[in-house]
């Protein structure tokens, strides 16, 4: 009897979501249980790297590789899971894009340890105690993997076979991926699969109309209406510059899509494909007669109704976007 | 073409010194061999000249370049000159990148080798975007050549006849229930002091039942609602409220009128006298139909009467008391605005009295108190129905004046010395006194009414220059108090001689053309002096007091000046080139969110509700580009500007 093809799925930086989304294939998880051998997965299994670094190169059929690369351990990893997989997929928005982790690439790595160790309201460090590299303590020295400068995503260091969109990606494009790639009919090396061709609106079954935003509202401040774009009612939903393929389960909850699954085929930076979209059904009303300053102050007045740009149209994929960070 | 198989040639024109002083075409040809396919160079004096276009030409034909770079002046000059030789040469004009060196680099570049490294620069770009330029063919629509008139005042009423003299059909649209405008309710007109209807009769009879009206389509009570196209092929849809009469089976009998049991006060004569629910706006309305008012009739109230139906000695057909409110389509060539003008509301100045005193009028008002259909009949009295002995006519009421109306209307003194005229006429021994800020009679025949007025026994005049309006308050005996610069007058009647403002609901129209008005609203011209009756948009004439104030015979002149442009510029048989450079909709990428449909501003982008996918009309679209920008899902490509072009461009620039 042949082996089955071995699964590898690992986390860089990460919450631990993309593991969950996998758990939640339910029955299904033994079925791909049952086709493929999971190896090694640090969430699920007591494997170790030196188990991993005992299989012969390109002997792991599939790694799935969530999180971004916030560490040099989390290179050090990639480099290694690129050289024992046969099909590496970047798995979620931040193996594909960096994702939360990657917002961290607006401020710079002693800034960040600042804010985490030293300037935190909820931190107590009378000594300014930052973890360090190495640490000296009676029995030898503690490492600690440094950081990378800036957070990257997979791509960004190895070669990458597969991207596979969402924060996390659904349960039900997860076994649609499973399913590809054990068919051996493999989509062409680079493609975005388990998601759709279209934008969430395609998902979303409410009714869009022409769209004129006079100001942001947000969720707490009223209840949308039901059946009416989100966007219409001043809600930022992102799902207009966001790839299909989640079933626009957030849209359908009355809230608006936050753009997990990326930009569409075609789209190169989706923040900035967002504020192009949004800058041109900005309406500020009768500006003729109005003074340079006075418009200045209504575009002002108009933009200070998003509380975070770089939060809002590049939750997801910053560490990709055309910003270079 | 991959493979490096595309020829490119550049042409590189001196300009004579213009460019070749600052530019080295030695140096362009060298770099040129480091630029993806080593383009050819070839150099050309003046290119744009006929033997430079020649030598061009002659070129491209021996040569057979797949791409070509023009480096040579503004595309703005000569795009249009170079396509053309493209096109001599057998080659699509759209496989040619044009780039500015003359204008933005070598005019402004003192030093020779920074000029001429910056063009090399600029032409790199240019070759790399050239590469992926694709061909486009240009699109032929003929011109159409009816035109839309709206407003039926003296201005677009010369314009509609005038038009359907020429052989034109046109659509005159108006938004009240008659046509001629705000004079035809007047007596008499400055300066000759003829009657108004009577001169307006004419015009009017020509326009309903002349010779050519059946090339005109008078639609009432209707308004523009949109325009699509562009110059020579407009499409315009107009909301026509319903009149409840048919203008055609109509003979305005007044047998409806008459059995209408519904009254309500008539605005006109400041709610003086009583009106029916199917009636006319005034007597002597044109067209001579009535009317049917449904706030007032009981009908729209509940009621099933339908007395004026039955009363209607012409047929069952004639009035339609199930009319609704229809949207008309016509497609037009050209639009000429003559929405004409109204009054500055006096009432914004506190201490005129205007709209809390009952004798302080306004022009319009006196105009219709004057009038023999007006509330009075013609008769000049107070509210309280006397004679007046002392009547203050205020000039300048908002004009000249900063904060309002900052400039001069032109006609109020005049009209306001023929209201002069027309009180002493009957009443020789009024009191009139003029307060006025300036005095202004221009032309050839302004002085002689001014003059009767200024050397009347009874007139006076006082020259309020401080900066200050007339104050007007009651006196104890139920005449009025007017103080201006400190002299007090007693008078029983006050006529306001506010500025000219452009008409309610210009606004409106502005936007829904998007053409431009100027900082007092009025519709701004091309060119304030060389070209007038043009509007800021291509085919889009002005005619009229909308333009800026002005009397009848100023209006009817341009009437006749907008009605020029339309005649010399859609000749029958002539075709309209439409560019290529449009956006199309990749319909596989479309998820149907609407967005671009929303910043088209030509109206070219409409949704497919059963594929659920957005569509531009290849005719319609100006290739602006902004649906191509605004699209968040990529779908949209602007022809001849695609995303790929421009990032080639500037990767080619930062090489």
């Amino acid at each position: 009897m042949s082996e089955k093809p071995k699964l590898v799925v690992y986390w860089g930086a990460s919450c631990g979501g993309c593991e969950i989304a996998i758990l939640d294939l339910h029955g299904q998880f033994l079925d791909m249980t049952a086709a493929m051998d999971l190896v090694f997965c640090p969430c699920l299994l007591d494997t170790k790297k030196k188990d991993l670094e005992a299989f012969p190169d390109r002997s792991i059929a599939v790694t799935l590789f969530n999180g971004a690369l916030r560490t040099e351990e989390n290179v050090e990893m990639a480099q290694l899971l690129r050289r024992k997989s046969k099909i590496l997929v970047a798995f979620g928005s931040c193996a594909q894009g960096g994702c939360i982790p990657a917002l961290a690439n607006f401020t710079s790595k002693d800034a960040l340890l600042n804010t985490i160790f030293i300037d935190n309201p909820s931190v107590d460090n009378p000594l300014g105690i930052i973890p360090q590299v190495s640490t000296a303590v009676p029995e030898g020295h503690i490492p600690l993997s440094p950081l990378l400068e800036s957070v990257k995503h997979l791509a960004q260091e190895v070669d990458v076979d597969y991207f596979v969109p969402g924060c996390p990606p659904e349960p039900h494009q997860i076994w649609r991926v499973i399913q590809t790639l054990l068919s051996g009919d493999l989509p062409p090396g680079g493609s975005t699969i388990g998601c759709g061709t279209l934008t969430v609106c395609d998902e979303c079954d409410r009714k869009k109309e022409e769209k004129r935003l006079t100001a942001f509202r947000r969720n707490y401040e009223f209840y949308p209406e039901p059946g009416v774009c989100l966007l219409e009612q001043g809600l930022l939903c992102m799902g207009i510059a966001t790839r299909s393929g989640c079933g626009a389960p957030c849209t359908k909850a009355n809230m608006p899509c936050t753009g997990c699954y990326g930009a569409p085929d075609g789209v190169n930076d989706q923040g900035a494909a967002m504020v192009a979209a949004l800058g041109s059904v900005m309406d500020l009303g009768d500006t003729s007669r109005l003074s340079e300053e006075a418009l200045g102050q209504k575009v002002d007045d108009f933009l200070a109704s998003i509380p975070d740009y770089a939060g809002q149209f590049y939750k997801y994929s910053l560490a990709s976007s055309l910003l270079g960070r | 073409m991959a493979g490096g198989g595309v020829k490119i040639g550049i042409y590189f024109c001196n300009c004579g010194s213009n460019i070749a002083d600052k530019i080295s075409a030695d140096a362009v040809r060298e770099a040129s061999r480091t630029f993806p396919d080593q383009p050819y160079v070839a150099t050309v004096d003046f290119i744009c000249s006929e033997s430079g276009q020649e030598q061009f030409v002659e070129s491209l034909t021996f040569e057979r370049p797949d791409r070509v770079v023009v480096a040579a002046c503004s595309p703005r000059d000569h795009e249009g000159t170079m396509q053309h030789c493209l096109a001599r040469g057998g080659i699509n004009p759209y496989l040619m990148q044009m780039v500015n060196i003359r204008e933005q680099i070598a005019w402004v570049t003192e030093d020779r080798d920074r000029a001429t490294e910056k063009a090399i620069t600029a032409i790199r770009g240019a070759v790399y975007r050239v590469r992926l330029q694709e061909p486009l063919r240009k699109k032929q629509v003929a011109v159409c050549t009816d035109v839309l008139v709206i407003g039926a005042g003296p201005a677009g009423m010369k314009a509609a006849v005038s038009l359907a003299e020429a052989g034109r059909s046109v659509v005159l649209v108006e938004r009240s229930p008659f046509i001629g405008g705000l004079p035809v309710r007047f007596d008499e007109l400055f300066p000759a002091l003829e009657c108004a209807p009577c001169l307006l009769e004419p015009l009017m009879g020509e326009l309903l039942h002349g010779d050519h009206s059946e090339a005109i389509e008078l639609l009432t009570l209707a308004e523009l609602w949109q325009v699509t196209g562009f110059y020579g092929n407009f499409i315009a849809k107009i909301k026509k409220k319903p009149r409840h009469v048919s203008l055609h089976g109509c003979i305005g009998c007044g047998e409806c009128t008459l059995a209408c049991p519904a009254t309500t006060r008539n605005r006109l004569h400041n709610n003086g006298s009583e009106q029916k629910a199917v009636d006319f706006a005034f007597a002597g309305m044109l067209p001579n139909a009535p009317f049917l008012r449904e706030e007032v009739c009981l009908r729209f109230q509940g009621s099933d009467c339908r007395a004026c139906k039955d009363a209607c000695p012409m047929g069952e057909d004639v009035i339609d008391l199930d009319e609704g409110e229809s949207l008309l389509e016509r497609n037009i060539g050209a639009i000429i605005i003559a929405t004409g003008a109204g009054l500055f509301d006096a009432s914004r100045l506190a201490g005129m009295g205007r709209g809390m005193l009952p004798d302080v009028y306004d022009a319009l008002q006196f105009e219709h108190m004057l009038s023999s259909t007006g509330p009075t009949g013609g008769g000049i009295v107070t509210s309280s129905g006397e004679v007046p002995a002392a009547v203050a006519i205020i000039h300048c009421v908002g004009s000249l004046d900063g904060d309002h109306c900052a400039y001069c209307s032109g006609i109020c003194c005049q009209y306001a010395f023929k209201f002069n005229h027309a009180i002493s006429a009957k009443y020789p021994e009024t009191v009139i006194t003029h307060y006025h800020r300036e005095l202004v009679a221009p032309g050839k025949e302004a002085y002689a009414l001014m003059e009767a007025a200024r050397t009347r026994r009874n007139s006076s005049f006082i020259r309020c220059d401080s900066g200050n309006y007339p104050v007007i308050t009651p006196e104890g005996t139920g005449r009025l108090q007017v103080r201006g610069e400190d002299v007090v007058t007693i008078a029983d009647m006050v006529i306001l001689c506010p500025a000219i403002v452009p008409a309610e609901g210009a606004d409106r129209l502005a936007a829904l053309l998007d053409i431009n008005r100027d900082c007092a609203g009025f519709y701004d011209e091309l060119q304030g002096r060389m070209d007038a009756s043009q509007s800021t948009l291509k085919g889009i004439y002005l005619a009229g007091a909308c333009r800026e104030p002005m009397d009848i015979q100023k209006a009817l002149l341009e009437g006749m000046a907008a009605v020029g442009h339309a005649l010399a510029g859609l000749q029958p048989g002539r075709m309209i080139e439409v560019e290529p450079a449009t956006a199309e909709v990749a319909t596989s990428r479309c998820a149907g969110c609407h967005l671009c449909s929303s910043v088209c501003p030509y109206h070219a982008i409409s949704f497919d509700s059963e594929q659920h996918v957005s569509s531009v009309n290849g005719v319609l679209c100006r290739g602006c580009g902004t649906c191509v920008a605004a699209c968040p899902a990529g779908a949209i490509t602007g022809h001849h500007f695609t995303n790929e072009q421009i990032l080639a461009e500037i990767e080619g620039l930062l090489k």
